[in-house]
């Protein structure tokens, strides 16, 4: 076990093994303390932190769906001042490598939060959210659209000085348009994808099960959506280093994302399930890779065999 | 200090179609529980159920001499029955203790509260009554549902806080006072009794209705809120209730014992 090398490596972020957890699944890290060494994980994508603290949408917020949920939570948070003087600090004692996922209303917020968090160390890294389906302004608003990403991006890059993670939404016809303007536009690294745009229904009443209507889909629902487009992008940009987000459970799961191209992964929703799961994955990972005799983690990457697509034939 | 284990089911005791509990082996997760304490259940493996479901720690106790946690649960859907179809031996994933429990250490002999259940929200108080009892504090059970077989535990009420202390309601009048349990507990108010604190667990409506009746009356109460969750624990932040200062409280992590004065009703 002690043979198989899990550290991965992200353009300048190094991470001591490829299982990270998504922002909005893992609260500000603290919460899943008493269930797993946060030390012992890749990395922390903590809750989306804006400028001022955040009330969040009304309830209800949440409601099961088959293999998944949905939520509108509306980007409840702290805000970015509270965070760093009242979270990070012991996320630093504890030796989490903390993401610091942002989002804002306009492009302006966006930048004041990542200025704010401007050259600070204890941060591995910045994670753009313009991929939430659940505020009326800002979010999916700059994701589904690759010039307004490409400006954003831009603006941030310029103002950002940790590595920028840009993340994907995946409500969009084509996903390698926004991974390009992303990337053209300054992003070190893409995470995708986040959650997928549903509506579940009461019957009875006739209403939205969810009060801001619609919500995100996650969960093992929406895995192979996921990993189509992680290997989709990986394609289109052989070279930029990816974040594999969706649905994942178990160590096959972790396994696909990154034999589809992911260089590492965040796990989500099923943090909430089982508060223990990604510290198991990390063994699992490295029990998998013994297993196959792979020694280092990062060989599986992008090691999908396609077949030619044939096209269909008439008697 | 929250646990995440994997207990297994004692026994599943049957009230009527819909309605049993579920003893599980009380693992490190029982002796910490408090009355008001929540756990986080795990209905089989697959993905449907794919949530844990919450459920108030009904009770601590043993069974053939085994530690057991109880849970009272009313099947409302695919989790409650799956948990409802669980034999001798199975194993459930259980994250617990959970929550804010009720507040009932500045309690003194002498003191006499009130307990208010509406249906199922019987379920935190089973615990409640059997540590007010051990403390010696008096306590008056009001339980209403809307038929007698929605009227659970009453033997448990009655041998721990005395059958002359429990007084049930239904809206079919099959049991009790014909009405709701809250002009049962009006009754009592009128009678002249007093009540240092209130517990209660129940429906909304209740809550609503009882909320005004303790405002009123300046009576000091907790109230253990119910919500669908994912996670349990502070951090899905789906389970919120909008508070009287203008933002959101987790259930799971701020409650899901509050002062009802804590919770904006207009909003909820």
């Amino acid at each position: 076990m002690s043979t198989v090398d899990l550290a991965v490596q992200l353009g300048s972020l190094r991470l001591k093994n490829p299982i990270a957890t998504a922002s909005g699944t893992f609260g500000y890290g603290l919460e899943f303390s008493e269930f797993v060494d946060l030390s012992s994980l890749g990395a922390i994508s903590v809750k989306g932190l804006s400028l001022r603290p955040c009330h969040g949408n009304p309830p209800p917020r949440i409601c099961e769906t088959d293999a998944g949920m949905l939520n509108a939570i509306g980007l409840q948070n702290v805000g970015v001042e509270a965070f760093l003087a009242e979270k990070l600090p012991e996320l630093d004692r504890l030796g989490a490598t903390v993401i610091a996922n942002v989002w804002g209303d306009t492009e302006d917020d966006y930048c004041a939060v990542v200025e704010r968090i401007g050259a600070e160390r204890r941060i591995a890294a910045i994670e753009l959210n313009v991929s939430c389906p659940n505020v009326v302004k800002g979010g999916m608003v700059f994701g589904n659209d690759p010039a307004a990403l490409g400006v954003l991006v831009r603006k941030v890059r310029a103002v950002a000085r940790r590595p920028l993670i840009v993340k994907l939404s995946p409500n969009v016809g084509d996903i390698v348009a926004t991974a390009r303007a992303a990337v053209d536009n300054g992003a070190d690294i893409l995470s995708l994808i986040n959650t997928l745009v549903g509506l579940a229904i009461d019957l009875e009443r006739r209403e939205p099960k969810i009060g801001f209507t619609t919500g995100g889909l996650s969960g093992p629902a929406i895995r192979p959506v996921a990993v189509r487009m992680v290997w989709e992008v990986r394609k289109a940009l052989p070279k930029i280093p990816i974040f594999g987000i969706g649905g994942i459970e178990r160590t096959e799961d972790v396994i696909e994302f990154l034999i589809a191209g992911a260089n590492a992964v965040q796990v989500g929703t099923a943090n909430f399930r089982n508060p223990s799961l990604s510290a198991e994955l990390v063994k699992g990972v490295a029990e998998w890779c013994a297993a196959h005799g792979e020694s280092r983690v990062s060989n599986i990457v992008g090691t999908l065999k396609t077949r030619p697509r044939l096209e269909h034939t008439y008697a | 200090m929250a646990v995440n284990e994997t207990l297994r089911v004692l026994r599943t005791l049957r009230y009527d179609a819909g309605h049993f509990s579920l003893f599980l082996q009380a693992g490190t997760i029982g002796p910490q529980a408090q009355p008001g304490n929540f756990a986080m259940l795990q209905a089989g493996d697959g993905l449907r159920p794919y949530l844990r479901r919450a459920f108030s720690i009904a009770d601590v106790t043993t069974w053939r001499g085994v530690p057991a946690i109880e849970f009272v649960m009313k099947v409302v859907g695919v989790g409650t029955e799956m948990l409802g179809r669980f034999s001798e031996g199975t194993p459930v994933p259980v994250l617990g203790p959970l929550g804010i429990p009720f507040p009932i250490g500045d309690l003194e002999p002498g003191d006499r509260v009130a307990l208010v259940a509406g249906g199922i929200g019987l379920a935190p108080l089973v615990l409640l009554a059997r540590r007010l009892s051990e403390k010696g504090i008096e306590a008056d059970l009001f339980y209403g549902g809307r038929n007698e077989s929605d009227v659970l535990k009453r033997a448990d009420f009655e041998r721990l806080l005395g059958s002359h202390h429990c007084r049930y309601a239904s809206d079919d009048g099959s049991i009790g006072r014909h009405g709701k349990v809250t002009e049962l507990f009006e009754g009592a108010l009128a009678a002249g009794i007093g009540f240092r604190r209130v517990y209660a667990c129940g429906p909304v409506p209740m809550f609503r209705a009882l909320a005004r009746i303790l405002e009123e009356g300046k009576i000091d109460a907790s109230f253990a809120f119910e919500s669908e969750m994912a996670c349990g624990f502070g951090v899905c932040l789906g389970c919120v209730a909008p508070t009287a200062d203008g933002r959101f409280a987790t259930i799971c992590r701020e409650g899901p014992c509050l002062p009802p004065s804590a919770i904006d009703w207009s909003r909820l």
